[in-house]
């Protein structure tokens, strides 16, 4: 009897652990979107902030986050695979790859105002970039590149050997391996992890808050050098800088649209990852 | 008797483990020579060194002479990529690419072109028109036995296979390519008997036309296909005949105890 007393006991706690965990979730969403759903309209969506923030919308904040994003992805992607497939496929086994690993590993740990000054001191200040879109973005980039490494290393490594060496065999060259089938083969594990690293950095403040981001601007972004708007720090701002009661809606309805995006892209890529898993089975 | 494949004084190691040691042995043109002996002797590795495989494996050292139809294919301005076209794999474990039937095997053509000269291998090339790719896609279908089961389905994922049809889609694949040689490591050992089988009569049938090089953990299926057979010994070539006489008056007495089962 003790013996099942105790494997209850064991049992409930694992479970008490799990309900506290889905609790803060709960919790989290359930009052962003109870708070939040009142203020969406297609004018918050649409216009630009009036009167402090008390009228409007969000629109600059939101096309901000947007560039900002694809720009990430446009720098992060490209040196993240590539070098995924350097560490995989070209040099496994060297000292320099290993190096590399050790650093992707560490640079994963590094916390995100680090990646901030050093955007701050570096981009914005050395390289004379100024307060700007790609500094941020770069910045970010940095930020995220570990992840995009990891899970695209993680991706390839994934694709048997086997297929490698059939290819090969035929007389294939490494880099038409590569293009024709390790890529394509570990592409949908790729943009899991490219899409999952994106949402990861839309909702980075303190490496864009040193970088370019500006709380307000009356036009958008006119080129990459210009300074933007973006959704985490309209709300970091709004929250430390200004009479809660006064603009408690536009804060929750930012807070909202911003983790839908955030979820909407978290379902992009689990919809991507289990499309493929049927088309590449082996 | 014409020779394909001249192997002189062939050493392998792995970092510092010395997998073939000193192996000599002239491989004969359009027979099946198999390759027998206890797991760990160094079939695998052999083989693997005639079309440069194990330039894959980390820490892989390979000295010795290796010919193909005359030519040194360790040497210094050999292209790795002409030696694999030319000397075609099968893999122990069927590994057909994630695609559909037609693609796995239309792939390798593709890539390498069309050779309009034999003797300028490599150097004037130009496409296959969309007729002529079918067409080599049918004929290396039908040429290892596998195009009645699947020209109705040409576009389904080569993974709807079964495993021996898989396997056969494999030989076709590297038969899409026309090379001299084929190599075959263990290719039934994932097999049913029925599978094997119908791998087995291909075999046969394709040293009409290929040097086919076997290497196999089963000493019947040696003695039922082979030509040839080489009983390799901790790293070492022991004895290399005709498969009759391997099997019936071994020359050595380490063969002896191996295909009589009193050791491996």
């Amino acid at each position: 009897m003790r013996r099942r007393t105790k494997e209850r006991l064991f049992f409930l706690l694992f479970r008490g652990c799990a309900l506290v965990v889905a609790l803060a979730l709960l919790i989290i969403v359930g009052n962003i979107v109870l708070l939040g759903i009142g203020t969406i309209s297609w004018e918050f969506l649409t216009q630009f902030p009036k009167r402090n923030f008390t009228d409007g919308g969000i629109f600059p904040a939101i096309v901000g986050t947007l560039y900002l994003m694809t720009l990430v992805m446009l720098i992060a992607v490209p040196i993240g695979v590539f070098t995924a497939v350097y560490i995989s496929e070209y040099q496994g086994k060297s000292r320099f790859a290993n190096w590399l690993r050790v650093a992707v590993n560490n640079l994963a740990g590094v916390p995100s105002i680090v990646y901030g000054l050093l955007g701050l001191g570096m981009l914005v200040l050395f390289f004379g970039w100024g307060f700007s879109l790609i500094a941020s973005a770069v910045t970010l980039a940095f930020l995220v590149l570990p992840l995009v490494i990891t899970a695209s290393r993680e991706a390839i490594q994934a694709v048997p050997s086997s297929l490698r060496e059939a290819s090969l065999a035929l007389g294939t060259t490494k880099w038409q391996t590569i293009r024709h089938h390790v890529l394509p083969y570990s592409l949908p594990g790729i943009l899991t992890g490219v899409i999952l690293s994106l949402s990861r950095a839309a909702g980075e403040t303190a490496p864009i808050l040193l970088t370019g981001v500006v709380l307000t601007k009356s036009i958008l972004p006119q080129d990459i050098w210009d300074t933007f708007m973006a959704m985490p720090f309209q709300l970091y701002a709004l929250a430390t800088q200004t009479v809660f009661e006064k603009t408690q809606d536009f804060q929750y309805g930012t807070a909202l649209v911003l983790l839908v995006m955030v979820v909407l892209m978290n379902l992009v890529a689990i919809i991507i990852r289990n499309k493929y898993r049927e088309k590449y089975k082996w | 008797m014409s020779e394909s494949i001249f192997v002189k004084d062939l050493n392998v190691w792995f970092d510092k483990n010395h997998a073939l040691k000193d192996v000599n042995i002239t491989i004969p043109k359009n027979e099946i020579t198999a390759i027998i002996g206890p797991s760990g002797c160094g079939k695998s590795t052999f083989i693997r060194c005639i079309n440069r495989m194990n330039d894959l494996v980390t820490k892989c050292k390979v000295t010795g002479e290796v010919k193909v139809d005359g030519q040194d294919i360790y040497d210094k301005d050999v292209d790795v990529v002409e030696v694999r076209k030319n000397i075609g794999m099968v893999f122990q474990k069927p590994n057909p690419f994630p695609k559909s039937i037609f693609e796995n095997i239309a792939y390798a053509p593709r890539i390498h072109g069309k050779d309009e000269d034999k003797s300028l291998r490599g150097t004037k090339v130009s496409k296959y028109s969309k007729k002529e790719l079918s067409d080599l896609v049918e004929r290396s279908l039908r040429r290892a036995a596998l195009w009645g089961e699947v020209k109705d389905r040409m576009e389904k994922s080569a993974y709807e296979l079964s495993g021996g049809q898989q396997q056969r889609l494999c030989i076709a694949r590297a038969l899409a390519v026309d090379p001299q040689v084929i190599l075959f490591d263990e290719p039934c050992s994932a097999l049913d008997p029925i599978a094997t089988a119908k791998i087995e009569d291909l075999l046969v049938d394709l040293k009409k036309d290929y040097t086919v090089v076997i290497v196999t953990h089963n000493m019947q299926q040696a003695a039922r296909v082979a030509d040839k057979t080489a009983f390799f010994y901790l790293g070492e070539l022991i004895e290399f005949s005709e498969t009759k006489k391997i099997f019936e008056s071994p020359g050595e007495k380490l063969t002896e105890q191996y295909i009589t089962g009193r050791m491996g």
